[in-house]
């Protein structure tokens, strides 16, 4: 059987017909941008029929006629769609104006109405479906079907919606992690390019977390399913992309409330105008009754809110579509405005500032002067941070590997967030965590002189303790990254949970502005919430222990560390690609969206105001008009693509 | 087993349904149209042949005079122009939108009933003679991919072939090269040569079209072509005999 047809596509696309199933491969090239190409060929028309005009008039009038067809058609037949449902909308407003041109005689400025309204409408389309390029490429590397390993080793093969949590499946070299899970069996390369924009692929060994969408490069695995289809990171981030596309932020909504009321007003107002002012005014030239109806219709073009309506939801699909270009992904459009008002930025150090990947440097003992950690303490030290996904369990764990340890099984397992793990071995107590809690011990002070500037982390066994000691690395142009937020008058903070020395060596060396150093979970927690009401504060953290604080924040993002479903639940915004270089230019984008809308709103208002109250006075003739209020509209349009610059 | 997705029907029998539903929407409304742009072309170019050739004989036969005739027969054909391409489109685009509404139904059918689906299938390939082992195997490698699942279902279920249909513009545009192409020969011939090799012509091009399309849908040219002439000489003959009384 030939390979089957990618439905997904399809569907996702919104059941597009330049993708459609049914059609053959050659042919759905005519449904690509067919209302940009539809109103391009009713302009050529326009043109031809404008020239016939003063030659031909009944093949003008026949050329007018095709105008109509092409540009008309679908206006309305979403004007009927409006009226049906009782709403007012400016397709029913333009495709009024239009068709009432007609029967004033003024054709022409009825159909240049109509072939800009749809050139707007092919541009809007273009846009979205620039903004929808993410979702699909993500849905392209999302498998259908998995291998799927029996009990006697043998493998058949099922669909991912009938996999279960820690059914075994088989991955071969060169496929696609169909679904998050661990490690069971095999050691390989793992690509992360398609989810993270990682480059360098990753070594995974057994017992190590693999992520839906990841290729397996190597050898072949066998994972253990973690989180079944419609949980997985994949799935996911492709509703992360497809909601920020659907919601609407305050501002939208806004505006879409104001125009429904004032597209009705304006009918309203052009009906009242064309019986009443003559009425009062019929004394004054140009203001009687002849073209009383012409000057409403001039009114009801120059008032119509198109490029109002349109002020907004394309600067936000344009940010949004080149965010995503770069790896960053929104949860809604409000974001952006969130982003516009920060002034303040708040870094978690560990794995947010520094790379998170800590190398082991010494193990002190603090209980007896030179005694060695033994294996089964290690090992104890392994079964601790296998519930945990900080760095510190990260480095742990390694150096446990590289001993050749197994874990060891720990019971009354606790997190305690913030501080640690502890659990029982034995009978005998067990943490692992925060070197303050080994503050007792006798050689806790001598050691901890030593090790000043290092990430720190506590073995406590009883009544022995250990103190590991790790370096870790600033993130790459971390640096450059900060200097240029703080010349955009925007105050750096860190908030962290380490040792105020180290915590200060780092910020001192970055030239961030202000430190809390230190910090327990509740109290980051309500720093971040005070900050936020403050300062409107963006608070960029990655693991377990930001989850809260960065839900709290006025705007939350998430580094990477996708594998991490709390962290991307928590936050508002996702770097993919674990980059912070991009964060100057993502507090730009924000103000830059706003500034545009901006722009957008007071350019179409003035646009409105320019050229109202003249149309109604009878000085600006129907074309003139018409020309005013589309040109807004392809202003207010072209305005919002400078957003997808990069 | 029977329950709300099969509506009080065996599985088979629903396949039955199903398979009817699919055949009435892969086929056009008025079944005056086949698919496809050569088809559309080649239904154009005899239709306007026929009207060409019937119009010439009328409005001869009611004595208007030849220099109002051209410009009438014309006009009208330009108008056909228009109605052949518009109706051909639309037509196109009534069976896309079906088609597109079946497909979402049966994606939904397979999300939300996979065990109705599963019945489904087993009972299509059991009416194929395969049981047993084999049956599940092959059920089970069908049900893995839920793509190869629809596809199947659309192919077996509602007898409906992916990747089949051109465009409704694409198949406009053949109607519309079918009407222009004929309206072109026609024309030239009949301000050129006498009315008879227009009407030689005329049968030419039924000729043509009809073995074009024998060609393409694979039937015997030879009975399709002596039909369609058959019937294009007494359709033309009917007006030609009735208005010679």
């Amino acid at each position: 059987m030939k390979k089957p047809y990618l439905f997904d596509d399809f569907f996702a696309s919104g059941m597009e017909e330049s993708i459609s199933p049914f059609l053959t491969k050659d042919s759905r090239a005519y449904a690509k941008n067919l209302s940009l190409k539809s109103a391009l060929l009713a302009s050529f028309f326009l043109a031809i029929s404008y020239c016939f005009s003063f030659y031909f008039p009944s093949l003008s009038h026949l050329f007018l006629a095709f105008v109509y067809f092409l540009a008309g058609i679908p206006s309305l037949i979403d004007a009927l769609e409006d009226l049906k449902n009782f709403e007012i909308h400016i397709d029913l407003l333009m495709t009024f104006a239009a068709f009432s041109a007609l029967f004033l005689g003024s054709g022409f400025e009825g159909a240049l109405l109509l072939v800009l309204f749809e050139l707007s409408h092919g541009l809007e389309e273009s846009v979205m479906k620039k903004a929808k390029t993410t979702l699909l490429s993500l849905q392209k590397i999302s498998p259908r079907s998995v291998k799927l390993v029996l009990k006697d080793g043998s493998y058949v093969e099922r669909s991912i919606r009938d996999v279960q949590v820690k059914d075994h499946l088989l991955v071969p070299v060169g496929e696609i992690i169909p679904l998050d899970g661990k490690i069971i069996s095999g050691s390989s390369f793992v690509d992360l390019q398609q989810i993270t924009g990682e480059f360098l692929p990753l070594f995974k060994n057994p017992g190590d977390v693999v992520v839906a969408g990841s290729r397996n490069i190597e050898a072949m695995l066998v994972i253990e399913v973690a989180r079944v289809s419609h949980d997985s990171t994949l799935t996911q981030l492709m509703k992360l992309i497809s909601s920020a596309s659907d919601q609407k932020p305050k501002l939208e909504k806004a505006i879409d409330r104001i125009t429904k009321t004032y597209s009705s007003l304006i009918i309203l107002t052009t009906f009242l105008l064309a019986i009443f002012l003559p009425l009062f005014f019929h004394e004054i030239a140009y203001l009687g009754k002849e073209g009383s109806i012409y000057r409403s219709l001039a009114f009801l073009i120059a008032a119509s809110p198109c490029a109002l309506i349109l002020s907004a939801p394309i600067a936000y699909l344009s940010a949004i579509s080149s965010a995503a270009k770069k790896g960053i992904l929104f949860k809604t459009k409000e974001v952006l405005d969130q982003i516009a008002k920060c002034k303040m930025v708040a870094f978690d150090k560990t794995g947010t500032l520094t790379e998170g990947k800590l190398d082991l440097q010494e193990i002190y003992s603090l209980h007896q002067e030179g005694a060695l950690i033994t294996k089964e303490e290690l090992s104890i030290a392994y079964g601790l941070e296998l519930h945990s996904t900080h760095p510190i369990a990260h480095a742990i764990i390694n150096l446990a590997k590289k001993e050749k340890l197994e874990p060891t099984s720990v019971h009354q397992f606790r997190l305690i967030p913030g501080i640690g793990l502890e659990g029982s071995y034995q009978g005998k107590s067990v943490f692992i965590g925060h070197p303050e809690k080994a503050l007792s011990f006798p050689l806790f002070f001598e050691v901890m002189e030593k090790c000043k500037g290092k990430v720190l982390a506590v073995l406590i066994i009883q009544e022995k303790a250990y103190l590991f000691s790790f370096e870790d690395r600033l993130r790459k142009e971390i640096a450059q990254s900060i200097d240029q937020i703080r010349q955009k008058k925007i105050k750096t903070v860190m908030l962290t949970g380490d040792f105020e020395h180290n915590a200060k060596k780092i910020a001192n060396f970055l030239g961030i502005e202000e430190v809390y150093a230190g910090l327990l979970p509740e109290q980051k927690l309500s720093l971040v919430e005070t900050l936020s009401k403050k300062e409107h504060l963006i608070m960029i953290g990655d693991g377990i222990n930001d989850a809260a604080a960065l839900k709290r924040a006025s705007v939350g993002i998430c580094m990477g560390k996708i594998g991490s479903r709390l962290a991307i639940d928590a936050s508002d915004v996702v770097f993919l690609n674990d980059d912070l270089h991009h964060l100057p230019w993502l507090l730009d984008k924000g103000k830059e969206t706003i500034q545009i809308i901006r722009q957008n709103l007071t350019l179409s208002l003035s646009f409105i105001l320019i050229a109202t109250i003249p149309s109604l006075l009878g000085l600006i003739p129907l074309w003139l008009a018409v020309i005013l209020h589309e040109g807004g509209t392809l202003l207010v349009g072209l305005n919002s693509l400078r957003l997808l610059k990069k | 087993m029977t329950n709300d997705h099969f509506q009080g029907k065996k599985a088979f029998e629903h396949l039955i349904d199903a398979r009817l539903k699919g055949k009435i929407a892969s086929s056009e409304i008025h079944g005056v149209e086949l698919a496809g742009h050569y088809s559309a072309g080649a239904d154009a170019a005899k239709e306007t042949t026929f009207l060409f050739l019937v119009l010439l004989i009328v409005l001869q036969k009611i004595g208007v005079s030849n220099s109002l005739l051209h410009p009438a027969i014309f006009s009208l054909f330009f108008g056909f122009l228009f109605w052949k391409t518009g109706r051909s489109a639309l037509l196109g685009y009534t069976r896309l939108n079906r088609l597109h509404r079946l497909i979402e139904e049966e994606r939904y059918e397979i999300e939300h009933h996979r065990p109705q689906e599963k019945e489904e299938l087993k009972a299509l390939y059991e009416a194929k003679g395969i049981k047993g082992k084999l049956l599940d195997d092959l059920i089970d490698h069908l049900m893995a991919d839920d793509d190869r699942l629809l596809q199947v279902m659309l192919e077996e279920e509602l007898g409906l072939r992916i990747e089949s249909f051109e465009h409704p513009l694409k198949q406009a545009l053949g109607a519309f090269l079918g009407v222009l192409g004929t309206l072109t020969i026609l024309s030239l011939s009949d301000l050129l040569l006498p009315h008879l090799a227009t009407c030689f012509i005329g049968f030419c091009i039924i000729a043509t079209s009809s073995i074009t399309v024998a060609h393409f849908e694979k039937n015997r040219a030879l009975p399709s072509l002596i039909w369609n002439l058959g019937v294009f000489i007494l359709a033309i003959l009917i007006p030609y005999l009735l208005l010679s009384q």
